[in-house]
């Protein structure tokens, strides 16, 4: 049977409801219970990073998700950053908070299922870098190999990766992505670096995401800009200049407010000489297929 | 203690009216169909006091087959943003190897979700066993039904009580999306499945009684009844029916009680390729029986409709009139025949003609 390894799950916190927060801690601390009576997890700690205008917790109101933790033997920190770092930035400081073997990186807005611990932990081990969790009820439509779960990247909505892993590629790129695409240009490096990318289907997370009624994506204000300021920061980093062109080109002649301000940002960039280092010449990792960063099923 | 009943002739202490109505059940001539209401009467008033129920009684069947489908149904459960329900898990006809497995993902759950899960074996019976067995054990003001491979939203529950606060005592309706799953093994070698397609709201928003006469759009995580249904007018689910049973009880619900509408898509219905589902395992004389069973029933009964009706029923029969001359065409076997062919290639023959004149169209201006 595998060692059990030490496990720290971290979550970066933005004005969300504390309701929700201790409901994922809740989930947490029984998925961790499973997987550790299962021999794959020694000790464990929940570590929060919250990049809120207020705070969300208390000391009052973190008491009781404090007391179910260290009940379940695990341990708990909470750390307001006082500024909005992003995602990418605010998973970096709370992974250098400590040094536990496996890190599982959870969006606040979900809950993970009875024994997605212990699927993960046993998904990562040897050359896999992070194992993605299936994302349900609205399942992500990369495709993955159905022997293997390999994949062109894994989503951190709830991922576990290394630390080995982590602090090979030296974690997330804070400099390039704030919002979206961070866990993306995380799993093409992993790739680059000889690590695999999993998707594990029998691990679930549940996502709050919801559809309109007519069944579409309803996407808010900071999505679409993110999402197309980080589309084209991607296409740089991973050498596809022609891409980066088409782009432009695209979010300049569509001329809404949310694809120019990112066309912008990338003028900026370009001229102050604050683009990522371009990776993945030969183009053995990156995919941009369709607008999408992997074959999709559907 | 329950409070006395207030009627024209004062207060009426609620013991006394059980009283009364057992004299009348004890009547040897009294009309067997008069004596289930009466009975479903007496049962209410004997329930424990309203406010310590849950709001929502979630019955799930489930054959134990399905572990990992089941297990994506119940974290959508443990998900809600409302935890004021309960969960019934309906077992049916299982093997003593699935009842172990689903037991074990009970046990599994977070204690607080956990402490208000029941777990039922029923044995033998058609599709509407398990759910009157679940009807029996539910303490919640509304019922609704889930099937151990569908998916919920986290409002689902949320939607749902929000709803009975504009509309209690109607059954409840949300607008659910479908989507396609094929088995599948996965990489840690459980019996899993594929997702194909992302979901489509393909059913109709609104709920039109007249068009639920001619099929059921509405699957059934769509609804939530309420207790009055069945514990007031003393319904049940059909049990002679193989399948269909939620559409009898959706028209004979809707016929009685109203359908309070909710414009919020709260869950997805997910469709079987290459696997069993009901569609496949029961037989098409299966569907026509049960189908002329639950249209019988109806037509037998005196209806009330909704706002509405009439206008759309004048309609229907006025258009009927109109084309009643071309009658022949779709009731013969000779012309309606070549007709539904030409129907059926008339719109992707036109949709090849539009991509032909516009690739000849883009060809001419390269050429220019």
């Amino acid at each position: 049977m595998a060692e059990a390894r030490r496990l720290v799950v971290q979550s970066v916190l933005y004005a969300n409801s504390t309701e929700d927060i201790v409901r994922a801690g809740l989930a947490v601390i029984n998925s961790v219970s499973w997987a550790r009576d299962a021999g794959l997890i020694s000790s464990w700690v929940l570590r929060l990073g919250d990049c809120s205008p207020e705070p969300v917790f208390t000391e009052e109101s973190i008491s009781p998700l404090r007391a179910a933790v260290e009940e379940s033997g695990g341990e708990i920190s909470y750390t307001v950053f006082g500024a909005n770092l992003g995602s990418a930035a605010g998973q970096n400081r709370l992974a250098a908070a400590g040094d536990e073997e496996l890190m599982l990186i959870l969006n606040p807005d979900t809950q993970v299922a009875p024994d997605t611990l212990s699927v993960l932990a046993r998904a990562v081990r040897e050359d896999i870098g992070i194992a993605e969790a299936r994302q349900v009820p609205l399942e992500h439509p990369k495709y993955f190999e159905p022997q293997t779960g390999n994949t062109s990247w894994a989503s951190t909505a709830c991922a576990l990766t290394t630390r080995e892993a982590f602090d090979s590629v030296s974690g997330f790129d804070s400099a390039t992505f704030f919002l979206y695409c961070d866990d993306l240009d995380y799993s093409w490096r992993l790739r680059l670096a000889g690590y695999r990318v999993v998707y594990e289907p029998s691990a679930r997370v549940f996502h709050d995401k919801r559809l309109t009624i007519t069944g579409d994506w309803p996407a808010g204000a900071a999505e679409i800009y993110y999402s197309a300021e980080s589309a084209i920061l991607l296409a740089f980093k991973y050498s596809r200049n022609d891409l980066v062109d088409s782009l432009v080109k695209a979010f300049t002649k569509e001329g809404s407010e949310p694809g120019l301000r990112a066309v912008a940002e990338y003028e900026r960039r370009k001229a102050s000489g604050a683009l990522p280092t371009q990776l993945d010449g030969d183009h053995r990792v990156a995919q941009f297929i369709n607008g999408n960063y992997a074959v999709h099923r559907y | 203690m329950n409070e006395p009943i207030e009627t024209d002739a004062g207060p009426v202490d609620q013991t006394s009216f059980v009283d009364v109505i057992e004299t009348i059940l004890g009547r040897p001539e009294l009309d067997e169909e008069l004596a289930i209401r009466l009975r479903s009467v007496t049962e209410y008033l004997r329930q424990p006091d309203d406010t310590s129920r849950p709001f929502l009684s979630v019955l799930l069947r489930t054959q134990g087959k399905r572990i990992e489908p089941l297990k994506d149904a119940m974290l959508c459960l443990a998900a809600q943003t409302l935890q004021d329900f309960e969960l019934i898990v309906l077992e049916h006809n299982a093997l003593p190897v699935d009842v172990a497995g689903v037991r074990e993902v009970i046990e599994r759950q977070p204690p607080a979700f956990r402490s208000r899960i029941k777990h039922l074996v029923v044995e033998g019976g058609t599709r509407a066993k398990p759910l009157n067995e679940g009807i029996g054990a539910a303490e919640g003001h509304y019922i609704a039904v889930y099937d151990d491979d569908d998916l919920v939203f986290a409002n689902w529950v949320e939607e749902f009580r929000d709803a009975a606060i504009r509309g209690d005592g109607r059954l409840l309706r949300s607008t659910v999306a479908t989507q396609s799953i094929t088995p599948e093994i996965w990489p840690d070698r459980s019996e899993g499945f594929r997702t194909g397609s992302w979901p489509a709201a393909e059913y109709p928003v609104e709920f039109h009684q007249l068009e639920h006469l001619l099929v059921n759009y509405s699957p059934f995580m769509s609804w939530a009844f309420p207790r009055s249904l069945f514990f007031t007018f003393g319904l049940r689910f059909d049990e002679v029916l193989e399948v269909c049973e939620d559409w009898d009880m959706i028209l004979r619900g809707s016929l009685l009680c109203g359908v309070e509408e909710i414009e919020s898509l709260t869950a997805i219905y997910r469709r079987w390729e290459g696997g069993s589902s009901s569609y496949t395992i029961h037989s098409i004389d299966a569907w026509q029986k049960s189908e002329k069973r639950v249209l019988d029933r109806i037509d037998s009964t005196t209806l009330t409709l909704p706002p509405g009706s009439v206008e759309r029923i004048r309609e229907l029969v006025g258009f009927h009139e109109r084309m009643k001359h071309f009658e022949p065409i779709f009731r013969g076997p000779y012309l309606w025949f070549p007709l539904r062919v030409t129907m059926k290639f008339a719109g992707p023959a036109a949709h090849l003609a539009v991509r032909v004149r516009n690739r000849i169209r883009r060809l001419l201006v390269r050429a220019r």
